[in-house]
């Protein structure tokens, strides 16, 4: 088939004239007529395409025929054209259609060779379980490579310069070190699949936070800012929610100091989540109080947990004047010990005001529900009980320790479950203890936090099974009412302390003795019984180490712990008397133990009632084989909850047995403590007997009579509560029998402390004896009592060292002091003999070795007065230096570094030794009080010599009045010297006037002295005194003041008085700084009013020569230029040393000249030098 | 055993004005009793004048320490601070520094104090002022230089160090051999 193009054709040509033109040569398939036509649609070309079945000599023929031929108007113009593209493409696709069903050659042959390899054990190129190496059987160039590839052996060819080689390359001998890239993954075929190109892809596996969200483009949806009530509903959530949860990323609070807590390096992600999920709270955003309230009450909850990274997190800064207390962190951390450090000086009063737990909130009545729960629960409550009693008897105490601890939280949750039935597990979660989680009792009061809180109810069937096995407490809402009406009764000062339900203070003995044991101790004497104490406390201190401290609490806790407090302290008094630090600390203890809180428990106190409580129900068991005495001393040992279980359960079951047992047991009991305990059971029993209400009105009344016991202990401490009304006689009896053995306790523990102070003043009296003097001037001050009250508590060795202690540094203080007054005073005799205080006599001696023994006090520094009597005795005898150098040495190096160190800071320090300053303030003495002591050596100073001066002073009167008229002979030097005193001229201030008119008279004076050089010679002598005028101006002024009122001024002393005849030895000199104290350096005593008056008197004499005076201009003080007058010769010389005096040329004549002449000398000086060398070396 | 000479009390007085500035007057004139420094083996002992006298009852090679060790003079004359002055700089110190509970030990064992474990500084630090370093708790645990200023020290980041290490109770047992 031809396809021929067909041009030049007509316009009105068809497709049937073409048809029919070109079937004449063959048969014409398909004919395509094209015209092609100019923008007015006037076509301008026609042509067309003929597909047409022809033979080549067909085609040539109708060429030669129809080519070029006119037809219809138009010219044939007959082509071959291509073949039509889609004919093309067709034919193209049969092809190839064609060819894959043909299947080529050389695959053949490749299909051929991976049949053979299959057949070997080849698959797919690989090789299982072939060793590297391995020839693949029937292929001799095919090698197993590692990880089993067959790999053929290559023939390299190598054309090295003209000749080639072939090279065999093997494989298998260089695939040591192929590893494999791509992990074998579980699902092989996945893994071989290499990934598709279209699943490649820049995306990041960046997670779920917000950052890696954004950098995929997924922006978080827009968000409204929270309405406020969601918020508070999620504070809510929260709170039920507790603690784990607010670990999380719920809350935004947490979250956010969560964030902060870590405050390190932290990727992104973990922050910013929590950023967006909620907004931080922050104050502004909150409006309304009740929403405040509500966070605030969250924060506080998880504060806890959070309080000591929130601390963290924020970097404070302190000022500079931040106090710095070691004790309170410790005191944080350890409780007891470091409180007892802190409060050393406090009274008790404070200490309860201190101590006192805050205000209860629990005392408002719980919900009714309390009661069926309660109920329920005693059964169980005796049960454990009894098994707690076997563990007792075990002995074992940490084990005892454990369980109370395990108990304790769980009664009170019980409790606390009654008033808010709060699903419990949850919760206990929720509060992490601050310090230790170990610790059971945190876990307690956590809860307890959390009932205040009042977290909302879920899961009681939780909180059942929790408590299925724990001891229930009975106590009835009507109970609990009336405690707290009566607390409110008893106004006192330590307020919860009289809500008490008459639960007696129970901790486990952690001491090894039987209560037989204890028993005895107690009936022994004091002393011992302190030593069991301080054991006891060691051993209780031991075992808090790990409790910690915890936010106050304030819940039906206190009502118990107010008693315990009140009876702790008292029986502390009656067992320690005086002793002011113990009681302090048992009764922080005590304290502490009963709110369950910030306190640690456990101190001897608690360990006395423990002891005591193990003693009654021994004596029961020994009169009454009661079961509810069994569970009492069971309870006994346990916590003080299970205490009060056990009194409700005598309560409930044996009172009238318990009754007779406790009647018998106050016979039989000698000690107060014990009786105490009686008390308390025949409360019980009387709360069984009459009503509820009376049982806790018993109660009530029993604290308050502990109150009454620590009145008359305590010598008034505080204010009596009202008496009990209900109070039985026999009971009081027994009080009053307890306050007076208790006082009598007290009277003893003084007659001792009084014994102790006697022996130590006796001690102190003999070890003054010798130095008697001395001895009898220290005061034994208020100091000493007090110390000697503090270590009342020690038994008398302790005192009596303690007492010591003050005493040997009695006589530290004094050598400083002894010395000190010593450097002060002028005379050295008293400076001597202060310092040899010690030194000298026999005495003495011993005081010295006293002094070096011990350290310094200031309580007991000797004054002055002790110095000055002593001084008689010391002078008699010789004085040592080498003590004294010493301390002068080390005064001086201490002054020296301190002025070393004033440079260094660049500060002007106090040169003045603060322990200087102290003796200083000793001996310095106010001017309005100093009065003259004419008996007194010292204020000779004060004195003065009226008659010399006196006559003195006529004299010089006379002699200057001789002076004005004949004036004096006066060097020139001198004259010099005067000018040259500026000091002279313009030191005055003052009397500037009159100073000047002194050098101008003066000078006028010589002036005229040189003109009348005959004058006589008798007058040399006031001429220099005329001169000393001249001189510094103070000396100026003592000559005239004594000519002036005849009255002596002692600047110079005695020279002063004495010399005014010779006061040529005077010399121009500043005036020395004057020493410190005063009173010794009279230099200062003088008054200016007599310094101007004498002026006056000065000035008169001086005007008579005014007209003298006026003629005299040169002098520099007239010119009142500093150095120069105007007419000065240096003035006119000095310019001249600055220009040359000769031409330039002369001078470089002569310096030409010269130096021809300087080189010859000089070699000829090199000449001789050498020569001389020469001559040295040959001899 | 001789007291220092002026140049070494320079020294040591300026090295100590670091720490305590003008308190240094407190050391030297003591209420309590005249006080001293001596030198005894290159090292600087701070004793009471009661001691003093005692130790020259020792013979000088048998003697060993008395009294405090403040530090010792190096070669070159330098005064080094020895962790032994701590009891007398802490009381005194002007700048403060306390470390997180976290960082307490990392500065115990020579660590500098990084400003993530930084939990509170005195105000007005300078660069390279003389601080005691105490724990959260209040007791001092050491001293250093104050590599930032207290502003800066807010801003930095939380590695950088804020304070140089220069001396740590844990010397007291790390240097066990050597402090005396």
């Amino acid at each position: 088939m031809q396809r021929l193009y067909v041009g030049g054709l007509s316009h009105t040509i068809t497709q049937k004239d073409l048809k029919d033109r070109f079937g004449k040569f063959g048969q014409v398939e398909d004919v395509e007529l094209r015209t092609r036509k100019d923008d007015e649609g006037v076509p301008y070309k026609t042509f067309s395409y003929i597909n047409i079945n022809i033979t080549d000599a067909d085609l040539k023929k109708c060429m030669t025929v129809l080519n070029k031929s006119k037809w219809k108007g138009g010219t044939l113009q007959i082509e071959t054209a291509k073949e039509s593209f889609l004919h093309r493409l067709a034919e193209e696709r049969q092809t190839a259609e064609q060819q894959r069903l043909l299947p080529p050659a050389a695959e053949d042959q490749k299909q051929k060779m991976l049949d053979s390899l299959s057949k070997a054990g080849v698959e797919n190129f690989t090789m299982k379980a072939a060793v590297p190496g391995t020839e693949v059987p029937g292929h001799e160039d095919w090698v197993v490579s590692k990880f089993g590839r067959v790999l053929p052996v290559l023939q390299l060819k190598c054309q090295k310069g003209s000749r080639a080689r072939t090279l065999k390359y093997d494989p298998s001998k260089y695939s040591h070190n192929i590893r494999k890239l791509d992990r074998p993954s579980a699902d092989q075929s996945f893994s071989d699949l290499p990934t598709p190109v279209s699943q490649l892809t820049w995306e990041l596996q960046g997670g779920d936070d917000d950052i890696s969200k954004k950098r995929r483009g997924e922006f978080p949806a827009y968000e409204p800012p929270k309405r406020k009530k969601s918020r508070t509903g999620a504070v809510n959530s929260l709170k039920a929610e507790g603690k784990p949860r607010l670990k999380q990323s719920v809350d935004p609070v947490a979250l956010t100091e969560a964030a902060q807590v870590t405050n390190g390096p932290k990727p992104p992600s973990a922050v910013r989540p929590a950023q967006r999920k909620g907004p931080p709270l922050t104050l502004s955003d909150i409006d309304s109080d009740d929403e405040i309230h509500r966070i605030v009450a969250v924060q506080s909850s998880s504060h806890n947990a959070l309080q000591q990274e929130e601390d963290e997190d924020k970097l404070e800064v302190v000022g500079l004047d931040y106090l710095v207390t070691p004790g309170r962190a410790r005191q944080q951390q350890k409780g007891g010990d470091e409180e007892e450090n802190d409060y050393d000086s406090a009274d008790t009063d404070e200490l309860l005001a201190s101590r006192k737990p805050p205000p209860p909130r629990a005392s408002s009545p719980p919900p009714p529900q309390e009661r069926p729960t309660l109920t329920a629960g005693n059964i169980s409550g005796n049960n454990t009980d009894r098994k707690r009693k076997t563990k007792k008897k075990s002995k074992a105490g940490e084990e005892e320790d454990d369980s109370t601890d395990a108990e304790e939280p769980s009664t009170q949750k019980r409790r606390d479950a009654g008033k808010l039935s709060s699903q419990k597990q949850s919760k206990k979660k929720k509060v992490l203890p601050v310090v230790k989680p170990s610790s059971s009792e945190s876990e307690s009061d956590d809860e307890e936090e959390e009932e205040c809180e009042s977290a909302d109810s879920s899961s009681d069937s939780d909180y059942e099974a929790m408590f299925s096995n724990v001891t229930r407490l009975e106590i009835s809402l009507a109970d609990l009412q009336k405690l707290a009406e009566e607390f409110q009764d008893t106004s006192e000062t330590t307020v919860p302390s009289s809500l008490s339900v008459s639960e007696q203070e129970t901790k486990p003995p952690k001491k090894g003795t039987t209560p037989e044991e204890i028993l005895a101790a107690l009936m022994e004497d004091d002393s011992s019984e302190e030593e069991e104490q301080q054991q006891s406390k060691k051993k209780k201190r031991k075992a808090d180490a790990t409790t910690q401290l915890l936010p106050a609490f304030k819940g039906t806790k206190v009502l118990n712990e107010g008693s315990e407090t009140e009876e702790g302290q008292k029986e502390e008094e009656e067992g320690e008397g005086t002793e002011v630090k113990k009681l302090k600390v048992d009764h922080k203890a005590t304290s502490s133990k009963m709110n369950g809180q910030k306190h640690t428990e456990t101190e001897s106190s608690e360990d006395e009632d423990e002891e005591e409580e193990e003693e009654e129900p021994k004596k029961k068991e020994a009169v009454v084989k009661n079961m509810a005495e069994k569970a009492e001393s069971v309870s006994s040992s346990s916590s003080d909850d299970e205490e009060e279980e056990e009194e409700q359960e005598n309560k409930g079951k044996v009172f009238k047995t318990m009754a007779k047992t406790s009647q018998k047991e106050s016979s039989s009991s000698s000690d107060e403590e014990e009786e105490e305990e009686e008390e308390e059971v025949l409360k019980a029993n009387q709360t069984v007997l009459t009503s509820k209400a009376a049982a806790a009105s018993s109660s009530s009344s029993s604290s308050e009579e502990d109150e009454d016991e620590i009145l008359p202990a305590k010598a008034a401490v505080k204010a009596a509560p009202p008496p009990a009304p209900h109070r039985a006689k026999e009971e009081e009896a027994r009080q009053r029998k307890a306050n007076i053995r208790r006082l009598a306790a007290v009277q003893q523990r003084q007659k001792e402390t009084e014994e102790n102070k006697k022996l130590i003043q006796g001690a102190l009296a003999n070890l003054d004896a010798p130095a008697a003097g001395a001895g009898k001037h220290i005061v034994f001050g208020s100091d000493d009592d007090d110390d000697d009250e503090e270590a009342d508590s020690d038994d008398e060795q302790q005192t009596t060292s303690e007492i010591k202690t003050p005493k040997k540094t009695l006589f530290q203080d004094s050598q400083s002091e002894t010395d000190a007054p010593g450097h002060k005073n002028t005379s050295t005799k008293e400076k001597l003999s202060g310092t040899h205080l010690f030194g000298s006599s026999r005495a003495g001696h011993k005081l010295m070795e006293l002094q070096s023994r011990f350290g310094k006090d200031e309580r007991f520094k000797m004054d002055s007065r002790f110095l000055e009597q002593n001084e008689d005795k010391e002078e008699e005898s010789e004085k040592k230096k080498s003590g004294t150098e010493e301390e002068e040495a080390l005064e001086e190096e201490r002054k020296k570094s301190l002025s070393i160190l004033q440079s260094v800071l660049g500060i002007s320090q106090h040169t003045s030794s603060s322990s200087k300053a102290t003796s200083k303030a000793k001996t310095f003495r106010d001017v309005s009080a100093l009065h003259y002591d004419p008996s007194r050596e010292e204020h000779a100073a004060f004195e003065t010599k009226t008659e010399e001066t006196k006559k003195e002073s006529k004299a010089a009167r006379r002699k200057k009045r001789e002076e004005a008229q004949k004036l004096p002979e006066v060097s020139k030097e001198i004259y010099y010297d005067v000018s040259g005193d500026l000091k002279a001229v313009f030191g005055q201030t003052k009397e500037e006037g009159e100073g000047e008119e002194d050098a101008v008279a003066v000078a006028e004076k010589e002036e005229t002295n040189w003109d009348q050089e005959e004058e006589k010679k008798k007058e040399q002598e006031e001429a220099g005194e005329q001169v000393e005028q001249l001189t510094p101006e103070s000396s100026l002024l003592s000559a005239e003041k004594e000519e002036a009122s005849g009255f002596k001024f002692s600047f110079f002393g005695d020279d002063a008085e004495t010399g005014s005849g010779e006061t040529a030895e005077y010399k121009i000199e500043s005036i020395q700084v004057p020493k410190l104290s005063w009173q010794q350096d009279p230099r200062f005593h003088d008054s200016s009013s007599d310094e101007e008056e004498e002026e006056k008197g000065q000035e008169e004499e001086e005007k008579t020569q005014s007209t003298i005076i006026a003629k005299i201009e040169e002098t520099p003080t007239k010119t009142g230029l500093f150095f120069f007058s105007p007419e000065d010769s240096r003035l006119t010389e000095g310019p001249k040393l600055f220009c040359r005096s000769s031409q330039l040329e002369e001078q470089k004549e002569q310096w030409e000249e010269r130096r021809t002449e300087l080189r010859q000398e000089y070699r000829k000086k090199h000449k001789d030098a050498r020569r001389k060398l020469k001559t040295s070396v040959k001899s | 055993m001789r007291p220092l000479t002026e140049e070494e009390t320079k020294v040591m007085f300026e090295k100590l004005s670091k720490y305590i500035g003008d308190n240094i007057k407190l050391l030297v004139d003591r209420p309590d009793g005249s006080y001293c420094f001596r030198l005894h083996n290159e090292r600087v002992y701070y004793m009471s004048e009661t001691i003093l006298k005692l130790a020259t009852n020792i013979s000088r090679d048998k003697l060993v320490s008395v009294g405090t060790c403040f530090g010792k003079f190096t070669k070159s004359i330098k005064f080094r601070l020895h962790i032994t002055a701590l009891d007398f700089l802490a009381p005194y110190a002007k700048f403060k520094v306390w470390v997180k509970p976290g960082q307490e030990q990392s500065f115990l064992y020579g660590n500098h104090v990084l400003k993530s474990g930084l939990g509170r500084i005195t105000e007005n630090t300078m660069q390279y002022q003389g601080v005691v370093v105490y724990s959260m708790t209040d007791v001092p645990l050491g001293f250093g230089v104050a590599a930032k200023t207290t502003q800066e020290c807010r801003r930095v980041d939380p590695m950088s160090i804020v304070v140089f290490h220069q001396a740590d109770v844990g010397e007291f047992i790390r240097n066990e051999d050597t402090l005396t």
